[in-house]
């Protein structure tokens, strides 16, 4: 018998407030978040805003020596998985901790960090022969991507399959996918899973600049995520971070948990087209999207709706459209799609377990977030992308869909009642 | 300022993008598509942006769309002359 | 899916890009006769690290089997990567007619520890030394972790399920798990693996924070796990990439089944604490003979994780005990890494296929280096040892607390 896997507790650091209310605050309201990069001195890049998280680590639980010791993107990890974890009712103590596991997600992990001391031991780029008596004996944790996993393994004792997933921007899918799966497969009966960011540094934006697929319009910047939208040029860089508690439904019913949904089914696929390349026929993302409903054992038209991926470059824009359209049939036209990189901005590795969060409050609120800024219609993009006012709506199955550098496409199911 | 060369270009494809192209066959395959020639989009932003380091100067945007040799030279050329 | 649950998932190619060899062939050949690769670092830029030896891989040159335009937009990593999948394919006879009929029907797996170190430096040295304008295009696609998984995935035209575990060392067996699910689920190959390339300059700064790194500057007494005179171990780069393929697949096309992935299991018991990885690899092991339907006494030779550190190697000796009982002191155990370091997740990776070589040929391969053991463990030392073996145990632990578990079978292991 298949077991199935609810998802019971969430939590989130995003760009516009910190925790679950005021995520859903901010995404109900069509605010932007993004505006000018503070986090650093952004003079002489072609893109100089971010949507920033104001986030003071030690407000939110952690002590200094956490502080200390974890780098941005994995204190994001530690205070939203915090929230998940409280949020779910779990008293992981009492767990068997070999069943419990951690799946989380980052597209470029500790790179702020060893950017950061790259500058001091190479003396501002200037040796290749970095000078290593002026490195931190911490570094290791910003050079091994699996510090994050195993941080949020350690504070909470989790022992079970431990995973870090870095597939680019559909990493946090992915992870959230790859919970799924250990769950659903019964490698453990709870997964802390999500994913995490913080790539608003130097390098990364300027290896963004370097190929312009961040938006230049820094003299607007509230208005410069333009998902589908005609005027769009380029996403704006997000951080943040996202944690979702999947426990298997029976585990969660005997404990009398709240089940927010259940996650009922992940699909992903490689375009092998182009490293950053998107067709705009979407037939990779086309396909997760009908492997995961196969998976949810869902028609096409049981979708309620579409978070998307709409980071706001015209060839994503393009392609996804094209794939719901594919993957949906006529009933695409019929179903709300909107994509939340409009307020947050594109978290790379993050946001898709942030835009998996907005879909599981989506389906508790009963309510379809807007896409912030859509004014002009795209001729190309013709679906309903619900501009910039929420929207009502009864949400029973939901559709979460990424695309990654390196041709990954995934799709994950979020289902109400399966009754 | 002079102008970019044939051969400049056939050198750049090679370093910005691992295409290999002698400048007299390039000059033969003027006309052909560079994704013909093996030039995806980040080989041309790769040689826009060499170029652009090169010469001190910024290429207009168009630059990177050209599809074609010729018109990325032409292209390029007359930015190139007009800022000189 | 109860029929796809009755999938077994065979490996069916061999792909290895490792410091004592850059063909199957001649990887072989050096673990069997236990010759050892490690050796002073020569890479520019590392001369005054206090870490002085690693594995490095120097029989290999890129332009010769990757074309330049994959070359210019890729970190050293994924030229291994690349170049180990095609050896690995070729291996399965998987060629471009397999998929381009059925596109879907194969995808890409790779566990990754190290990224794009090389490339990642010199990029960072454009932008501090010169200015963000010349950071390149290709810094976006190939320092990050997935850059191997999706330029194979490009490069061969596999569309199936791509995924990537960046991971600490015990990420390359939990990769090949995720390949062996995939296939269990339905997709008729995966080409799976790790490649690393850890030992350009900063990156080896990065790893001098590991207090289980070994700076000593004898090659080949810088890395000898089990004895009195561990002092921690040697970093290493390359790796291999296998075919995991279904095998009413493979033998629908006429491939051969060279072993079986058949279980696995990971556990985590937190950074460097290594007395408490004897229960955590324990458990993994208990987990991964079960997911297998085997027996303790069915184990006829252990690929140990040998990490070099006298508090960890007592912790697996003990977990191996614990484990398979008395025949935990019978069982053969091994090393084969000792001569080539440890390549992160591919260091897993490659003791996989040296397990699935060591099989086929009825020959344990030895523990380069190391001559005897302080610990209660039948360890191959000097000599390759002849067995019959169908059933192997492959182990791996990580610096940030990963345990992991991989059970493999011959490919003659009846049905049952």
């Amino acid at each position: 018998m298949t077991r199935r896997v609810a998802v019971t507790g969430i939590g989130i650091v995003a760009p516009g407030g910190i925790g679950a209310r005021a995520f859903w605050d901010l995404l109900s309201s069509g605010r932007t978040a993004t505006r000018g990069i503070t986090l650093f001195d952004p003079v002489g890049l072609r893109s100089r805003i971010a949507a920033e998280c104001d986030f003071d680590p030690a407000a939110y639980g952690l002590d200094a020596e956490q502080v200390e010791r974890a780098d941005r993107y994995i204190q994001f990890a530690l205070v939203a998985g915090d929230e998940a974890v409280r949020d779910s009712g779990l008293d992981l103590a009492a767990e068997n901790s070999w069943r419990v596991g951690v799946s989380l997600g980052s597209a470029v992990g500790g790179t702020t960090r060893l950017e950061h001391d790259y500058v001091l031991v190479s003396h501002g780029g200037q040796r290749w022969d970095v000078d290593h008596e002026r490195a931190d004996t911490q570094l290791h944790r910003a050079f091994s991507p699996s510090t994050l996993a195993s941080a949020m393994a350690e504070r909470f004792g989790a022992q079970g399959p431990v995973q870090t997933v870095s597939t680019g921007c559909t990493s946090g899918l992915d992870a959230v996918g790859y919970a799924f799966h250990t769950v659903e497969e019964g490698r453990a009966d709870i997964c802390i899973a999500g994913a995490s960011d913080s790539p608003i540094s130097p390098i990364t934006m300027a290896c963004f600049d370097a190929i312009k697929a961040t938006s230049p319009n820094n003299d607007d910047p509230a208005h410069a995520s333009r998902p589908f939208d005609n005027n769009r040029d380029g996403f704006v860089m997000g951080e943040g971070g996202a944690v979702l508690v999947l426990e298997e439904l029976e585990h969660a019913r005997a404990r009398g948990a709240h089940v927010y949904c259940e996650l009922s089914g992940y699909a992903t696929y490689g375009n092998a087209y182009h490293m950053t390349g998107l067709t705009s026929e979407g037939l990779e993302m086309a396909r997760a999207i009908e492997v995961a409903l196969d998976h949810s054992r869902l028609d096409p038209t049981a979708i309620d709706y579409v978070n998307a991926h709409g980071s706001g470059t015209r060839q994503n824009d393009r392609h996804e459209t094209a794939a719901v359209k594919r993957a949906l049939g006529q009933h695409a036209y019929d179903t709300p799609m909107s994509s939340i990189k409009s307020m947050v901005g594109h978290s790379l590795g993050a946001i898709g377990a942030i835009e998996v969060v907005a879909c599981v409050l989506a389906l508790a609120e009963q309510a379809v977030p807007p896409t912030a800024n859509y004014e002009i219609p795209d001729p190309e993009c013709d679906l309903d992308y619900v501009p910039r006012v929420a929207r009502e709506r009864r949400l029973n199955s939901v559709l979460s869909v990424g695309s990654g550098f390196g041709g990954f496409q995934s799709a994950v199911i979020l289902t109400r009642s399966r009754e | 300022m002079s102008p970019i060369t044939v051969e400049e270009l056939a050198g750049l494809m090679k370093q910005a993008a691992g295409v290999s192209v002698a400048p007299q066959d390039l000059q033969q395959q003027y006309d052909s598509g560079f994704d013909a020639l093996g030039i995806d989009s980040l080989g041309l932003l790769g040689i826009v942006g060499e170029l652009e380091n090169r010469h001190g100067t910024s290429m207009p945007p168009d630059a990177e769309r050209c599809k074609t040799p010729r018109q990325f030279l032409d292209l390029v050329n007359s930015t190139l002359m007009a800022g000189a | 899916m109860s029929a796809a649950h009755e999938r077994r998932a065979a490996i069916t190619g061999i792909g290895v890009v490792a410091p004592n060899g850059t063909s199957t062939d001649t990887f072989w050949k050096a673990t069997q006769e236990g010759l050892s690769a490690l050796d002073r670092i020569t890479r520019e830029g590392c001369e005054h690290l206090p870490l002085k030896v690693a594995g490095e891989v120097r029989d290999f040159e890129p332009a010769a089997v990757i074309e330049e335009r994959f070359l210019v937009q890729t970190d050293r990593f994924t030229h291994y990567a690349m170049a180990a999948a095609d050896l690995a394919l070729d291996d399965a006879r998987l060629g471009k007619a397999d998929s381009e009929t059925a596109p879907y029907s194969i995808g890409v797996v790779t566990a990754a520890g190290s990224g794009g170190g090389e490339f990642g430096q010199r990029e960072l040295q454009r932008l501090w030394g010169k200015g963000s304008r010349f950071v390149g295009p290709y810094q976006s696609i190939a320092w990050f972790y997935a850059a191997s998984t999706g330029q194979i995935s490009i490069r061969r035209g596999f569309k199936g399920p791509c995924s990537v575990v960046a991971a600490d060392e015990a990420g390359g067996l939990d990769a090949l798990a995720h390949a062996a699910r995939a296939v269990k689920r339905g997709t008729d190959a995966i080409v799976a693996g790790s490649t690393e390339a850890p030992l350009a300059p900063y990156s080896m700064v990065c790893q001098l924070g590991y207090e289980e790194l070994s700076t000593v500057a004898e090659p080949d007494r810088a890395y000898r796990p089990f004895t009195d005179a561990a002092c921690g171990f040697v970093p290493a780069e390359g790796g291999a990439m296998v075919v995991v393929e279904a095998d009413d697949a493979a033998r629908a096309r006429g491939a051969e089944v060279r072993g079986f992935v058949a279980g696995h299991a990971a556990t985590f018991t937190g950074a460097s604490r290594w007395a408490e990885s004897r229960e955590g690899l324990a458990q993994a092991v208990r987990a991964a003979l079960d997911d297998a339907g085997c027996a303790p006494e069915e184990v006829d030779v252990v690929f140990a994780d040998a990490l070099g550190v006298p508090e960890a190697d007592r912790a697996e000796a003990l977990a191996i005990a614990d484990v398979l009982g008395a025949h935990g002191r019978r069982v053969p155990v091994t090393a084969p890494k000792t001569g080539t370091g440890r390549g992160y997740c591919a260091a897993p990776v490659l003791d996989t296929a040296a397990a699935v070589l060591a099989m086929e040929h009825g020959l344990i391969p030895p523990t380069p280096n190391v001559h005897d053991t302080v610990h209660d463990l039948d360890l191959v030392t000097g000599r390759a040892r002849p067995a019959e073996l169908r059933t192997a145990l492959v182990l791996s632990r990580g610096l940030m607390g990963s345990n992991s578990a991989l059970v493999l079978r011959h490919a003659a292991t009846d049905r049952a």
